[in-house]
């Protein structure tokens, strides 16, 4: 087991968005994380990254209650963050993003290493963030997200707002960090197709509850799932 | 018009404009960096002055050693009392909202000033005259004084030094980064905190620099916090508030100008500087230098 959260209950602004999440990602897993906008993904996420701290429950990771750590210590613990929206430091250059998020200099072999997973990085290493595409944005949040090569990485909608043919790049690069072993656990509000050959298991979530656990596949026939998620 | 008074009043203009520069660089820092506008900047650059004549004529008796010891030790100094303001006192009205941190930052102007009539007295402390041991330099026809040309030459250090900070170094990006988004920042594994009390540092120790420089000039007192912060509010949002640039060209316009309104106009001493500000804030509402402000998280 490398994450684990255990009966996460989360508030937000006077509004409880998360009621007793428990879910957990396995060593080497993609793990998938579906569910309407507003349904709890992101903050599920951000509550295993440390940006939102639960009311009551626990998180852990790597058999380590890691509740109280802050998200800081937990990207340097190994765990892995590609925000919604992506996020990339605008007036920074790509280069420097990665700069930030490896805490210094990238070594040579690191920059060579990520190449393999987002060749396009190469292009526009030199250009600002302001300046790049929506795609080029999504390569370069998830090559930040992988650049202290954690042990979980945590993508939260990394498909959302992308045109087809890039999606599926992205998706590409996905099914390759998971090939070299690295855990995933990754958030999409709907089109469970684009995750198929990526995630295996999945979760199911809805109001802050999960709603489903199981196989990918199973969770458009689940019926309560369904009903929950999808209305049918 | 007698161009020698012409050329000396630009010339005190731009050695008040260095003053200025050293004094509104951190100001706008700190506020482009962590979103705080710290009205007690201004007491620091009051303290920089008065922990400089404490060295400077109390401890060490005016000597130019005396300087040099002021000039190294005091803008760290003066660092370090930010920052602990940063952590005991202004830390706490983050979650609170901007209108508590200027009420705050307020109430803290009025405990330095009060802190320095208890410390210090009432009344205004001259310094020994740098110059008296400096000397002049001879540039054409005129004798410039050497401590102010040091000064302007400081104050461009200083925006050279910061640029190159800023822009080539790895702490400085990850200051500007965390101005961008500390949220993210913070995810990256960036301690955000440390960065804040960092900028704190940094921010006044200029305001620091800038009090023990400008002290020697203008004699220290305990309302001299309160005049700088209202020029240097104006340097800013002249400049484009965050940006050092815009504090390095808003200090060269307000510097020199005000000093050639104070010889061929004094009524427009004060005026002359909101003037301006009131139309560069009709014109480009974001300041000279400054821009949109990306989506803060």
């Amino acid at each position: 087991m490398i994450a684990r959260l255990e009966e996460v209950y989360v508030d937000r602004g006077g509004v409880t968005v998360l009621r007793g999440v428990t879910l957990q990602v396995g060593e080497g897993e993609a793990v998938a994380l579906i569910g309407r906008n507003g349904a709890g993904k992101t903050t599920t996420i951000r509550a295993l990254m440390g940006l939102n701290r639960p009311r009551s429950g626990k998180v852990y990771f790597m058999d380590r209650d890691i509740t109280d750590v802050p998200a800081h210590e937990r990207a340097r613990m190994g765990i892995g963050y590609v925000p919604e929206g992506r996020r990339v430091l605008p007036d920074l250059t790509a280069l420097e993003n990665l700069e930030i998020a490896y805490g210094g200099k990238v070594p040579k072999d690191t920059l060579e290493w990520l190449f393999q997973f987002v060749p396009d990085l190469k292009r526009f290493l030199n250009r600002k963030g302001l300046y790049l595409s929506g795609g080029e944005q999504q390569m370069l949040a998830v090559a930040r997200g992988l650049v202290r090569r954690p042990k979980l990485l945590l993508l939260d909608e990394p498909l959302e707002g992308l045109a087809p043919k890039i999606a599926d790049s992205i998706t590409r690069t996905l099914k390759q960090i998971r090939d070299e072993g690295f855990s995933m656990l990754i958030s999409e509000s709907g089109i469970v197709k684009r995750l198929e050959g990526l995630a295996t298991k999945a979760y199911g979530i809805d109001r802050g509850e999960i709603v489903y656990e199981g196989a990918l596949e199973g969770i458009l026939e689940d019926e309560v799932a369904r009903a929950r998620i999808w209305g049918v | 018009m007698d161009m020698g008074l012409l050329a000396a009043q630009v010339f005190n203009g731009l050695v008040y404009s260095s003053i200025l520069f050293l004094v509104s660089s951190g100001l706008t820092l700190i506020y482009g960096i962590m979103n705080v506008l710290n009205l007690a900047h201004g007491s620091l650059y009051m303290l920089g002055a008065y922990l400089g004549i404490t060295i400077v004529v109390y401890a060490l008796g005016g000597t130019p050693l005396a300087y040099l010891v002021a000039f190294l030790l005091v803008p760290p100094s003066v660092g370090v009392v930010g920052a602990l303001l940063e952590r005991t006192l202004i830390r706490r009205t983050y979650p609170m909202g901007e209108e508590y941190q200027l009420l705050l930052t307020f109430g803290l102007i009025l405990v330095f000033d009060d802190l320095v009539k208890m410390v210090w007295g009432a009344a205004y402390i001259n310094f020994p005259d740098p110059n008296s041991f400096l000397g002049g330099l001879r540039f054409g026809v005129y004798t410039l004084p050497l401590y102010h040309v040091i000064l302007i030459a400081l104050g461009f250090a200083v925006f050279l030094g910061l640029w190159t900070f800023f822009s080539r170094t790895f702490t400085g990006k990850v200051m500007r980064a965390a101005a961008m988004d500390r949220e993210i920042v913070e995810a990256m594994g960036v301690d955000v905190n440390r960065v804040f009390v960092s900028s704190f540092f940094l921010g006044s120790l200029l305001s620091g620099l800038g009090g023990i420089s400008a002290g020697p000039l203008y004699t220290a007192s305990p309302g001299m916090g309160t005049d700088i912060i209202v020029y240097s509010f104006a340097v800013i949002v002249i400049g484009g508030m965050g940006s050092i640039g815009g504090a390095m060209a808003g200090s060269l316009i307000v510097g020199v100008l005000r000093s050639l309104a104070i010889s061929f106009y004094p009524q427009l001493e004060i005026v002359i500087v909101f003037v301006i500000m009131a139309a560069v804030l009709l014109v480009k509402p974001t300041g000279l230098f400054g821009r949109p402000e990306f989506e803060r998280r």
